[in-house]
């Protein structure tokens, strides 16, 4: 019975210490549950076991949660960040929800975003005349319209528009001058521009023109006023009337447009001379072997007219693709400016684990993972923080702009990783001048650096030379450490 | 000048144990009777303020007398300067623990 009851307590022992080891952090379990076993056998030894021992026991919940705490209070004091990785990473993640905030607060920027103006119809040409420049209007809308007449193997849809400077008014107050495209009324519905709010039936009752208004000119002149659609306006010597706004960036033709006039073509001017633009069949896209074709098209009375027609399907050029492109330009450029090797290591004993390695790479590719998203947006906050009127001003600062805080970026985050310890990611510090230029050749002279933790020390060279062409880190032993043991080891 | 630590009478007294060769926590709950769960940690929180330092017996020695080995503790030399000093002011601690100089008197 004895005997019983003192393995039941020897098992509650047992027990009582199990539950107490999980208390104590995991880095000191083992030895910790070592001395309390060993003191209990001892204990067990000297009072026979009984009442006395597991009261001894209870005492190692006191004994680990007193670890615990001090545990927990080490792991909650503030770290130590200035110059840490997490500071950088941090501020990185700042900037960057800063930049991504303020492209979403302007206006420019979001629609410039906005996938509206992204989905275009393919197999789009637009034709001119030989002769002329690409961006010439020559083909006369008399010439089209016996052009278009006859029956197409290569189009099967075809609209006109021309181009010609008027003065807008609203309710008899000036807008300004325009430039006004004319077009046939399936210019629109050809080229699948989408117009939002659209109001085709607001004015289907009257005989006056559709217009469509384009998304600059709506800010600017309309202060986008939402209730635009059904509104008249004097465009030269006719009268228009609003049908809605062309969304942004859609309009890849050649030249700035303020608002387009969708008028029948018993209206046009036969005189207007203008552009021609084309939807391929599948016979026409056959034949588009290049981005341009020459096209012989048959007038009246069979008069022949040379003109080459140039897809569209390559135009159109959007925020991320001035964005991918700024990047290829950058990265083509980054080893120009700075070298992109990490450094040198020296292959001691003391280089890093590879845990400690693989964190380095990991921290490499978080800052780059942070780069590119802050490069973007802040590219599209710098091109769109002002309406500069053309889609072109902004698409050339948010090209340069890219490609400068990209490269710019990407050298830092280079530079960054090859001053930071690779044992804590630390920067290092308290650089020191060693030996002296004029005596490369006989010794080495250079900056030392030094890991504020004291895991390494990086020397650069002043002068690479063959022998020491890059920096090198200089891993230091555990002797070196009460060099930099902190004030709270005491 | 250095700041000496001042300790608790329950510290100065596990120091005192110690020094005067109680050396192992059981031994120190035994002389100073205090329980395990003072004991203990306060013994951790010495050692971690560097005036003791522990040591893990021989395996052969305690092989030898079929035992668990023990974690013995020692006072280091900021732990002695220490105790001075809490017998300066505790200063009935060393008649509570005598040191075996002390006992030889």
């Amino acid at each position: 019975m004895t005997s019983l009851v003192g393995m039941a307590f020897s098992l509650l022992r047992r027990m009582l210490m199990r539950g107490a080891a999980l208390l104590v952090p995991a880095g000191m379990r083992a030895e910790w549950l070592r001395e309390w076993q060993a003191e209990t056998w001892h204990v067990e030894r000297s009072c026979a076991g009984g009442w006395y021992a597991t009261a001894f026991c209870l005492g190692a919940f006191q004994d680990a949660w007193c670890l615990r705490r001090h545990a927990q209070r080490e792991k909650a004091r503030p770290v130590a960040l200035h110059g840490s990785a997490g500071q950088c990473l941090l501020a990185m993640a700042t900037v960057l929800a800063a930049s991504c905030l303020v492209a979403h607060l302007l206006p420019e920027a979001r629609s410039a975003t906005n996938p509206l103006w992204a989905p275009a119809r393919t197999g789009l040409i637009l034709i001119q005349k030989s002769s002329e420049a690409k961006g010439g209007t020559s083909i006369p809308f008399e010439l089209f319209q016996a052009w278009s007449a006859r029956r197409q193997r290569y189009f099967d849809e075809m609209a006109f528009y021309w181009m010609s400077r008027e003065n807008v008014l609203d309710g008899g107050v000036l807008k300004g001058a325009w430039k006004i495209a004319y077009a046939t009324p399936n210019l629109f519905t050809l080229l699948g521009i989408p117009a939002q709010w659209k109001n085709e039936d607001g004015g289907a009752d009257d005989a006056l023109p559709a217009a469509i208004v384009s998304d600059a000119m709506w800010r600017r002149a309309f202060g986008a006023d939402p209730e635009i659609a059904g509104k008249v306006l004097h465009v030269g010597r006719r009268e228009a009337r609003i049908v809605g706004v062309a969304a942004r960036r859609a309009w890849k033709l050649p030249g700035n447009v303020d608002a387009w006039v969708l008028e029948p073509e018993a209206a046009m001017p036969a005189q207007a001379s203008g552009s021609v633009v084309a939807h391929l069949t599948r016979a026409g896209r056959a034949e588009m072997w290049t981005g341009s074709v020459h096209i012989t098209a048959y007038g009246r009375n069979d008069t022949e007219l040379d003109l080459n027609g140039f897809s569209m399907d390559d135009e159109s050029v959007g925020p991320w693709d001035l964005y991918r492109f700024a990047l290829f330009l950058a990265l083509l450029a980054l080893p120009a400016i700075t070298t992109v090797s990490l450094g040198e290591y020296s292959p001691s004993s003391h280089r890093p684990q590879w845990p400690r390695r693989v964190v380095r790479w990991l921290y490499l590719a978080a800052k780059i993972a942070l780069l590119l998203p802050i490069v973007y947006y802040m590219s599209l906050d710098l091109a769109y923080w002002r309406s500069f009127g053309t889609t072109y001003a902004a698409d050339y600062i948010q090209l340069f702009s890219a490609f400068a805080l990209c490269l710019g970026g990407m050298r830092w985050a280079l530079l960054d990783q090859r001053q930071r310890c690779p044992v804590c990611l630390k920067r290092v510090a308290h650089p020191a001048q060693v030996g002296l230029v004029s005596r490369t050749f006989l010794a080495w002279n250079g900056t030392e650096l030094m890991c504020s933790g004291g895991h390494a020390l990086l020397h650069v060279p002043g002068l690479p030379t063959s022998w020491f062409g890059t920096q090198r880190w200089l891993y230091l032993d555990a002797s070196w450490e009460f060099l930099f043991a902190g004030p709270e080891a005491g | 000048m250095a700041v000496e630590p001042k300790l608790s009478h329950t510290a100065a007294m596990i120091l005192q144990a110690i020094h005067a060769g109680y050396i192992y926590g059981f031994s120190v709950m035994e002389m100073t009777g205090l329980p395990s769960g003072t004991v203990y940690p306060a013994l951790r929180r010495l050692e971690r303020d560097e005036l003791i330092r522990s040591h893990w017996e021989k395996q052969s020695i305690a092989d030898a007398e079929q035992r668990p080995a023990r974690k013995y503790y020692k006072l280091t030399a900021a732990g002695k300067s220490t105790l001075e000093a809490s017998r300066r002011r505790y200063p009935l601690l060393e008649r509570l623990i005598p040191t075996e100089e002390a006992k030889t008197v």
